[in-house]
């Protein structure tokens, strides 16, 4: 057993890469030794700009021998009528080296076949790792690809040096204009020299020695650890951002961090604006102090402990001078000119938004008359003044010299102009707010107004793009249809908003209206509304599944969600019945009558239960007890109190049992029968506002 | 010892000359970068090897602010370095350039991050690095993958300077305007004046309708150069038209959805001068390919052929129509 190490030494790989790539080499290296069943341990990953590497451990010498089975001449053929071997039994015993009274018969269903078990040698690793390698190398699947000086191969960057060893012997594999060596290269200004790795055990250590921590975990904690160290030393804590750290991390090959500063006169910039700036171009961290207000400083992560770290601050500092400078005339610039005035709102109107669907100056009026109708209609109406407003103003920061620098900054930037152009802070608040969620771990929106902007503008676009047939298909979501959907539902059901989606669809579609339509005045997809409700549901679905039993979320679907916060309470009410021990009796009770009112319901017109033809004492002390629930239980429903109304349904459970143990539902009088089958409707049409119980997976 | 502007500039230019690059001027029609003098973008073409350094005085005209703002300019100065094809140490070839004009590795903080790049009116794109020295961004490093719409091969790597920024940095100033050209003669001095009438000129005062008629009357000339077999020519005129389309967008005189149309007029232009000027080459054997003139480090194949052996078959009258629209 040996260890191997196979490392590939490029250009500059973009940070991007450098983990994926990673695990694309994982993978081939897996699948083949997998496939031609070589035997090792543990791997080991490196990945720097500068290199991809994996160290294998107890790589084994070579694949175990294996016992095969050779089939050969049939019996028929094998055997002349005396018994004697024929001339093609005697040539298949030769070809497997065995004696023909060895060989072994077999029958399939063709008829008997000669067959010999044959030891097939193991072969040596190194041989095998060659091509193995090769196609590592091959199939590392790069974001981008590219090719260099004169070879047709590409790669994520131009290719300089492969390591391939098994033990102390080089593998051989060539790529490109690369072969194979032992030769590794340290730290690119500090440790220039080549490094030659005797064994792969040596590696890691070799590359530390040479200013390299090629393992990313290692060098992300201890980049993290330095940075928190510099931040300490002055006299702040650095603003958490996990993406910039993946990103720097496989930026540096030698995490080494320095504390910069700024003017302070720039802090009067909203903070999102100067994080966005030290982030976005630099990849500088923001450093805040105890009160969580940002300092004048930044972290910024060097790959070189360079001789005189003030000669080098003060060029990264100049840099962020000159952007500050540039933030701080859009800021000034912006302001000139209120978000409201007449040219910022001409210019939305030649923004375009989606070609079919016009501009972002229509979708705005959309989004108002949209969130006018959604505050109604959850009985927000004194908020409508404030809901219209912010809605006019929501994209108009879209045409803002700070927006078009930094696009992570809308509503950020209309939140700070609305502010400056005094409108009144809700307004402000809620172009914010309209937006949130902005990604994973951003917080909703806080107040209702930009919730329910938030809301339309998604609803919106929703309908908007499933009118033109541009709905998302498998993993393709280009407009991230899914998330606006998702988030839609998560606003809803955390404001507690009781409103009918249908009919906010319906409202939509008809804002859109000619939008949606063809040249010849048809709607371009006249089933949008039925396709929306359809991909609300599995929304609702996939989200619901993660924390609810599938059969209970399929029960409150089937039983509606029009009213999706309403779903919401039905779903929670269900699903803590669910884990009570008497649930699976219960459910299979009540699955039975929703079972039975299903079949037969079609049938029977919906009169009442006429008392007078309840002829068995079962089903009258059943009636008797369905109208003394069926009260309590309506108003429990209609004060959204679910637990409350099936706590009411449950005590029905033993006059259910005891109906269907003593009486005859399917009765040969009809009038009896239908009579019965009204009475099991009556208590379906009880619980069946909150789930459908034959949904429910239960014994029966 | 203070490095002027133009040691700067001569710095580089004695730099790459030893290399074995010839040192020519930059080309004298208005262009938007370095890579639009034919010395990048026909070279770039075909399989002759071609190593080239220039200096290119690059007009932007929406980029003028009336010599007001310390960063940007309506006409700044790039180093262009092409080399083709890439040498195996180019990015050390490269490290060399900027120790040569004071900046140690050791002493900042030196590092390539990626930056791909693309040229929607020239058909061109190329992957590689913007160079950053303490967070600053000081050159851009390409390796072209296409141009014209053709895939380069072999590969040429595109080194462009911005030499503005690299001596407001060497000089430690924070207006460009500032920078020493010479001793006791400032940037200000010598291109300021240059910077607030071309400002007002490409901001306010060109006429958009005769732009328009250039742009219209440049354009059917380099179709006309190109039916003659004159691809240098016709690229000349390819070149005016995009100055014009650059002027006419500085004007704010084409709309948002006629801009898509503008830009595909001048690369559909680039694209046929390209594929003129490689038909020309081809029919003269692509004398270059003769010369045996490398820089730097040439490394031999290993697996497969030459990438640039693909043009020994190509024949640019079958693949008229299909070349008709190269990607851009």
């Amino acid at each position: 057993m040996a260890e191997l190490l196979f490392e590939l030494g490029t250009e500059e790989l973009p940070a991007r890469f450098v983990v994926p790539a990673l695990d694309d080499l994982e993978k081939t290296f897996t699948e083949q030794c997998i496939a031609l069943n070589i035997k090792h341990g543990a791997i080991r990953r490196f990945g720097t700009p500068r290199r991809l590497a994996l160290l294998v451990a107890d790589v084994a010498e070579k694949t175990d021998d294996v016992m095969k089975e050779v089939k050969g001449p049939s019996v028929k053929a094998a055997f002349d009528a005396a018994g004697a071997p024929t001339q093609p039994a005697i040539k298949f015993a030769e070809s497997v080296k065995l004696p023909v009274d060895q060989l072994k018969k077999v029958s399939t269903p063709k008829g008997d076949y000669l067959m010999a078990t044959v030891e097939e040698k193991g072969r040596r690793s190194f041989e095998l790792l060659s091509d193995v390698l090769n196609l590592c190398t091959r199939k590392i699947n790069f974001a981008k690809q590219m090719r260099w000086g004169d070879v047709e191969q590409s790669f994520g960057r131009p290719l300089q040096w492969i390591v391939a060893l098994l033990g102390t012997e080089v593998v051989p594999v060539t790529y490109s204009d690369v072969k194979s060596g032992r030769v590794t290269r340290g730290h690119r200004f500090l440790s220039p020299a080549p490094i030659t790795v005797e064994k792969p055990g040596d590696y890691e250590a070799l590359l530390e020695k040479s200013n390299v921590i090629p393992d990313v975990a290692k060098r992300r904690a201890l980049m993290i650890e330095r940075i928190a160290a510099a931040a300490k030393k002055a006299g702040g804590t650095v603003l958490p951002d996990e993406a910039l750290i993946d990103q720097v991390v496989n930026l540096v090959e030698l995490p080494s961090p320095v504390v910069g500063t700024f003017e302070e006169r720039h802090l009067d910039l909203p903070p999102e604006v100067l994080i966005q700036e030290m982030k976005s171009h630099q990849r500088y961290f923001s450093l805040t102090a105890a009160d969580g207000k940002l300092l004048p400083k930044f972290i910024a992560v060097s790959n070189t402990p360079v001789k005189d770290e003030q000669l080098s601050i003060k060029g990264y500092e100049r840099v962020l001078r000159a952007r500050l400078t540039d933030g701080r005339f859009f800021f000034d610039e912006d302001r000139r000119m209120p978000l409201s005035a007449p040219e910022r709102m001409e210019k939305l109107k030649r923004r375009s938004w989606i070609d079919k669907l016009g501009s972002m100056s229509e979708k705005t009026d959309r989004i108002r008359a949209l969130g006018a109708f959604i505050a109604k209609a959850v009985g927000q109406t004194a908020l409508i003044p404030t809901v219209e407003r912010a809605a006019t103003l929501c994209k108009a920061d879209l045409n803002t010299g700070m927006v078009g620098e930094f696009p992570e900054l809308q509503g950020v930037m209309g939140r700070e102009y609305a502010l400056h152009d005094k409108e009144p802070k809700e307004v402000a608040l809620a172009i914010f707010e309209h937006y949130l969620p902005r990604g994973a771990g951003d917080g909703l929106p806080t107040q209702d107004a930009g919730a329910i902007i938030g809301l339309a503008d998604r609803l919106d676009s929703l309908c908007g793009l499933f009118g033109i047939g541009k709905k998302p298909t498998g993993a393709k979501d280009d407009f991230a249809l899914r998330r606006a959907a998702i988030t839609f539902i998560r606003i809803v059901i955390a404001r507690g908003y009781r409103f009918s989606l249908s009919a906010a669809i319906d409202e939509s579609v008809s804002l859109l209206g000619a939008k949606l339509v063809d040249a010849k005045r048809k709607p371009t997809d006249p089933t949008v509304k039925d396709q929306l409700v359809e991909f609300f549901r599995g929304r609702l679905e996939s989200t619901w599944k993660e924390n609810h039993r599938a059969d209970v979320v399929e029960a409150v679907l089937s039983a509606g969600f029009d009213d999706l916060a309403c779903a919401q309470l039905r779903l929670e009410a269900i699903s803590a019945y669910v884990s009570r021990p008497d649930f699976a009796s219960l459910a299979a009770t009540f699955k039975r009558v929703a079972n039975i009112v299903e079949k037969q319901a079609k049938d029977i017109t919906r009169d009442a239960v006429d008392p007078k033809k309840l002829t068995d004492e079962p089903e009258k002390a059943l009636h008797a007890e369905v109208s003394k629930v069926s009260a309590a239980f309506t108003a429990a429903v209609q004060a959204d109190d679910y637990a409350g109304a099936m706590a009411k349904v449950v005590p029905l459970k033993p006059f259910v049992d005891a109906f269907f143990d003593k009486v005859m539902v399917m009765a040969e009088d009809k009038a009896l029968r239908e009579n019965r089958v009204r009475l099991l409707m009556e208590i379906g049409g009880l619980f069946g506002t909150v789930a459908d119980f034959s949904k429910i997976q239960a014994e029966s | 010892m203070a490095m002027y502007f133009q040691d700067l500039l001569l710095t580089l230019q004695n730099h790459w000359a030893k290399l074995g690059c010839i040192v020519t001027q930059g080309y004298d029609l208005e262009v938007g970068a370095g890579t639009m003098a034919p010395a990048t973008f026909l070279r770039a073409l075909g399989p002759e090897p071609w190593n080239v350094a220039y200096i290119q005085p690059s007009r932007r005209p929406a980029d003028g602010r009336f010599g007001e703002n310390p960063n940007r300019l309506f006409q700044h100065h790039q180093f262009q370095v092409i080399l083709k094809p890439a040498p195996k140490n180019v990015q050390e070839l490269y490290l060399d350039s900027i120790k040569a004009f004071g900046i140690d590795p050791l002493e900042h903080d030196i590092r390539f991050v990626e930056d791909d790049w693309e040229s929607p009116t020239l058909g061109a794109s190329g992957l590689g690095w913007e160079v950053w020295c303490d967070g600053m961004e000081i050159t851009q490093f390409t390796y072209f993958q296409k141009c014209g719409g053709y895939e380069c091969k072999p590969v040429a790597a595109e080194l462009t300077y911005g030499l503005e920024r690299i001596a407001m940095y060497l000089q430690g100033v924070d207006s460009l305007y500032d920078i020493e050209w010479v001793k006791g003669v400032k940037y200000g001095e010598v291109f300021h004046e240059n910077e607030v009438e071309m400002s007002k000129y490409a901001l306010h005062e060109s006429d958009p309708v005769q732009l328009e008629m250039l742009f219209k009357s440049y354009e059917t000339e380099c179709k006309r150069l190109i039916d003659l077999g004159l691809p240098l020519p016709a690229y000349d005129y390819a070149l005016k038209c995009s100055h014009a389309f650059n002027l006419l967008d500085a004007r704010g005189a084409i709309s948002v959805t006629d801009r898509a149309g503008y830009i595909k007029r001048v690369r559909d232009n680039a694209a046929l001068c390209a594929k003129g000027y490689l038909k020309v080459r081809q029919k003269l054997d692509w004398p270059l390919c003769k010369t045996k003139w490398t820089v730097g480090e040439q490394l031999p194949m290993h697996e497969g052929k030459p990438a640039s052996d693909a043009w020994k078959t190509v024949s640019f009258e079958e693949k008229e129509e299909k070349k008709e629209a190269p990607r851009g």
